[in-house]
C-alpha cells in the first residue's frame, strides 16, 4: 500500500466517525476537529489502526472569552508521511483551581510528558497522568503563567526593580526630545 | 580569633602591616593579579554564542592572559553571558559562593543590566548586581566579541589600578544581597557557603553585612552536613 492509498482510505474511516470534523489540509496535512469525550477513543483508533505511532507534542490554547481549553495532539506517521492534529475543547473551569482532562499516557507514552508541561504552564489536571509534579517552573509559586489572565507585565513590575541609568549624554539627547523617553500614548497604567 | 566553620583563623587586623615597605610589591601583585586570570563562563543565554569566537584563534581572550576553567573553585571571573531566570541565577548564586576570593563579575548583555528584551518576563530576574556584584557590565544585544574584549580589558585595567573591588561589597552589603535573593526564593534560601564567617576571614565585616535578612537566615538555617558516599554493590 503506498502512502497516499493510506490517505485515503484514512479520510474514508474518519468520515464513519460521529461528531467529527475533518478537514483536509493539503496532502500531508490532516485536522480533526472531536469532541473531548471520543478524542481517546480516536487516538487510539489513529495508532492501532492507522499507523500515527509518533505523538511529537500536544499544544494548548486558552480562549479566556469562550472559557475553553484547545487541546491540539500532533500525530505522525511515517507510513502515510504526514501529519494528523487533532483538536479539541474543554471547559476552563476558571472558577476552581485547575481544569480537568483525561491523560492519554496510556496510549502514548510521551504524552506524559507534555501533559506535566501543560498542568504547570495552563493548570489543567491530567487524570491518570503519571507524573504531575513541577517540572520547570521548580522556583514558580503563582498561578498557571501560560493563562492569558495572567498579567506579567504587572507580576514584573511588582516583582523586580529597574535599573538606574541616565547618563548626562542621554539627557541631552532627551531635552532635544529624542532619546529613550516614553511617548505619553505608550504610558501603560 | 574568629572563627570559619570551626576552623579558628586568624583575623587580618590582629596583625597590622606597620612595615613602610609591606605595600612596595601591591602593584606589581595587582599587575601580575590582571595579567593571569582564569574564567568560568555560565552560559545561560544567547550572548554566549560570542564567547567561541572570542576565545578561540579569531580574537584570541588567551593573548589577554584570560582562560577558560572548568571549575569555580579555580576560576576569577564568573562571566553570566545573557538573561539568568530565577531558577538559572539560584546557581549562579551558589557558583559565585564557591569561588575563591578575589573574584570578579562581568555581566554580559543587556539582559543582565536590565532585563533586556525579557523585560517582561515573568521568569527571569532583571539586574543582576542586585543579587550578586557585577565589576563590568557589556551592554548589547548580543555584544560583539570586540565589545567583549573590551569589557575584559576594562577589567583588566580596573584590578590593575586596585579598582576591582566588588568582591569586597557582597561580604561588606550582604545582608542587601542576601534580602534581594530571599525575596525571590523565599525565606528559607540557603547556600552550603558561610559568607558571614567568609566575611570575617576577609575581614570586611561591615556594619551592613548584618541586618534582618541575615537574622531571617539564621533562623531557617539547617547546619550543613557533609555528603555521605556510598557505593552501591
Ligand atoms: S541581551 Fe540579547 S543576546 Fe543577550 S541574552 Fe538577552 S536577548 Fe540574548
Amino acid at each position: 500500500m503506498n502512502c497516499d492509498e493510506i490517505n485515503v482510505w484514512l479520510d474514508t474511516l474518519l468520515e464513519e466517525i460521529n461528531e467529527i470534523k475533518v478537514t483536509r489540509k493539503s496532502d500531508r496535512r490532516v485536522r480533526v476537529d472531536v469532541d473531548a469525550s471520543s478524542l481517546p477513543a480516536l487516538l487510539e483508533l489513529l495508532k492501532g489502526k492507522a499507523s500515527y505511532v509518533h505523538l511529537s507534542a500536544i499544544s494548548c490554547v486558552d480562549w479566556p472569552d469562550d472559557e475553553e481549553f484547545e487541546l491540539v495532539y500532533h500525530c505522525w506517521s511515517y507510513e502515510a508521511k504526514s501529519l494528523l492534529s487533532a483538536h479539541t475543547r474543554i471547559p476552563r473551569n476558571s472558577s476552581e483551581e485547575f481544569a480537568r482532562y483525561v491523560s492519554v499516557y496510556d496510549i502514548y507514552k510521551p504524552a506524559g510528558f507534555f501533559e506535566r508541561d501543560i498542568y504547570e504552564m495552563f493548570g489543567i489536571y491530567f487524570e491518570s497522568s503519571p507524573f504531575m509534579e513541577k517540572f520547570i517552573l521548580t522556583e514558580w509559586n503563582g498561578p498557571p503563567p501560560m493563562r492569558k489572565d495572567f498579567d506579567a507585565e504587572a507580576y514584573v513590575n511588582e516583582t523586580f526593580n529597574w535599573a538606574e541609568y541616565n547618563p548626562d549624554w542621554l539627557q541631552e539627547i532627551t531635552e532635544e526630545g529624542g532619546g529613550i523617553a516614553i511617548r505619553p500614548e505608550d504610558v501603560r497604567l | 580569633m574568629s572563627k570559619l566553620g570551626n576552623i579558628p583563623v586568624q583575623a587580618k587586623s590582629e596583625k597590622k602591616r606597620t612595615n613602610p615597605l609591606a605595600r612596595v610589591f601591591d602593584e606589581l601583585i595587582q599587575f601580575c593579579q590582571s595579567r593571569s586570570m582564569f574564567m568560568l563562563h555560565y552560559c545561560t543565554g544567547c550572548g554566549a554564542i560570542e564567547l567561541p569566537p572570542a576565545m578561540t584563534s579569531r580574537f584570541d581572550m588567551e593573548r589577554l592572559g584570560i582562560q577558560p576553567m572548568v571549575t569555580p573553585r579555580q576560576a576569577d571571573i564568573l562571566l553570566v553571558t545573557g538573561y539568568v531566570s530565577v531558577k538559572t541565577l539560584k546557581r549562579v548564586i551558589l557558583t559565585y559562593e564557591q569561588m575563591q576570593s578575589p573574584k570578579y563579575v562581568i555581566g554580559i548583555c543587556s539582559c543582565t543590566v536590565n532585563g533586556g528584551m525579557y523585560w517582561q518576563s515573568y521568569a527571569t530576574a532583571k539586574v543582576l548586581n542586585e543579587y550578586l556584584p557585577v565589576d563590568v557590565y557589556i551592554a548589547g544585544c548580543m555584544p560583539r566579541p570586540e565589545a567583549v574584549i573590551m569589557g575584559l580589558r576594562r577589567l583588566m585595567s580596573n584590578i590593575e589600578n586596585g579598582k576591582g573591588n566588588a568582591w569586597k561589597d557582597y561580604y561588606e552589603r550582604y545582608d542587601y544581597y542576601l534580602g534581594n535573593q530571599q525575596h525571590l526564593f523565599g525565606d528559607d534560601w540557603q547556600t552550603p557557603v558561610d559568607v558571614i564567617g567568609e566575611a570575617k576571614f576577609y575581614d570586611l565585616e561591615g556594619e551592613e553585612t548584618y541586618g534582618e535578612h541575615t537574622r531571617t537566615l539564621e533562623q531557617h538555617q539547617e547546619p550543613l552536613e557533609a555528603a555521605v558516599m556510598r557505593v552501591k554493590l
